[in-house]
């Protein structure tokens, strides 16, 4: 009974969405909303006004730079969060229940070992090239993480701490929102507009180095973001 | 070619969605999740949206699938009823 209502109900919800389906627009239509609006704006001025050869750069960090700035905050806040709730969990009688992991196997150690200056090499590729290349600070940093959870479980407990030591952590942590204000007041200061760029081809060389040092930021930061989650999660105390 | 392509993918996605979904080994159901993730990342390149392919890959496939290793590790494999 409860299923036959429960499909009765899925079909219900199907059939209008079905319909609306049929109204949108085809893929790559240029007729569709997504081109006829400021898309179109960014598409054709934007290379040459936000300063970024990805136009998907230029709208992440210029256009819609305060998106990012709320999104890098909202990264570090959720650090934040799953700190709090294992923080607080920790102290009781839980730790030792969990088995003993087992020691990586000759294989994972060979490739991890292999394989991560050469994974860490691309990341920062992909961050640096962040205005050219698709990529920037989320992916690059988020593949810097991957490298370290990878180290981690490779590396003894004593070399796995060494690699993010414990001070420089808890700024780190925090580097993507801090760096985000830094450029926004030097947009403040220069431009008079909070998170304001160079709009003119002369001053393209201090856009350019603006918009890098805002990847590298967001980089470092959610790279360090992940570690931290990950080395939370995982120790036994 | 291109739309046979898609198609397969988007089959793929779906049945990925649902073995999730139905699995009660939580282990199993993470990396059939990572497998959805790979085949979203592949939709995402063949859209022509390789920046949030890239997201896809390094989060969904990657982070991800680790946080919830983890979070296994740390409470139990097979999901009660």
């Amino acid at each position: 009974m409860k299923r036959a209502a429960v499909i009765v109900l899925l079909v219900v919800v199907a059939i209008p969405l079905v319909l609306a389906m049929a109204d949108l627009p085809p893929y790559g239509s240029p007729d569709s909303p997504a081109y006829t609006h400021v898309g179109a704006y960014y598409l054709e001025h934007g290379v040459e006004e936000a300063g970024a050869e990805n136009i998907v750069t230029d709208v992440i960090l210029n256009y819609r730079g305060f998106d990012t700035e709320g999104e890098v905050t909202v990264i570090f806040t959720a650090m934040a969060a799953v700190l709090a709730v294992l923080m607080a969990s920790r102290g009781g009688g839980e730790a030792g229940t969990r088995p003993p992991l087992t020691p990586p196997s000759v294989v994972v150690r060979f490739v991890v070992r292999v394989m991560a200056p050469l994974t860490l090499m691309f990341a920062v590729y992909v961050i640096m090239n962040g205005h050219i290349t698709p990529g920037g600070g989320f992916q690059g940093g988020t593949i810097v993480g991957a490298v370290f959870i990878a180290l981690t479980l490779v590396l003894s407990e004593r070399d796995a701490t060494r690699l993010i030591p414990n001070r420089p952590e808890r700024v780190l942590q925090a580097a993507a929102p801090i760096v985000y204000c830094l450029i926004g007041l030097l947009g403040l200061a220069l431009f008079d507009v909070y998170l304001g760029y160079p709009r003119t081809e002369e001053m393209g060389l201090l856009r350019t180095a603006m918009l890098v040092t805002l990847e590298i930021g967001i980089g470092v930061g959610g790279a360090t973001v992940i570690a931290t989650i990950f080395r939370t999660m995982g120790s036994d105390q | 070619m291109s739309k046979l392509f898609d198609i397969l993918l988007l089959l793929l996605l779906i049945s990925c969605a649902l073995a999730v979904v139905r699995m009660k080994d939580l282990l199993a159901a993470t990396i059939v999740f990572s497998g959805y993730s790979l085949v979203m990342c592949l939709l995402w390149v063949h859209r022509g949206a390789p920046d949030v392919a890239m997201t896809e890959a390094a989060v969904g496939a990657g982070v991800t699938t680790v946080l919830f290793l983890l979070a296994i590790s740390r409470t139990a494999r097979y999901e009660r009823r």
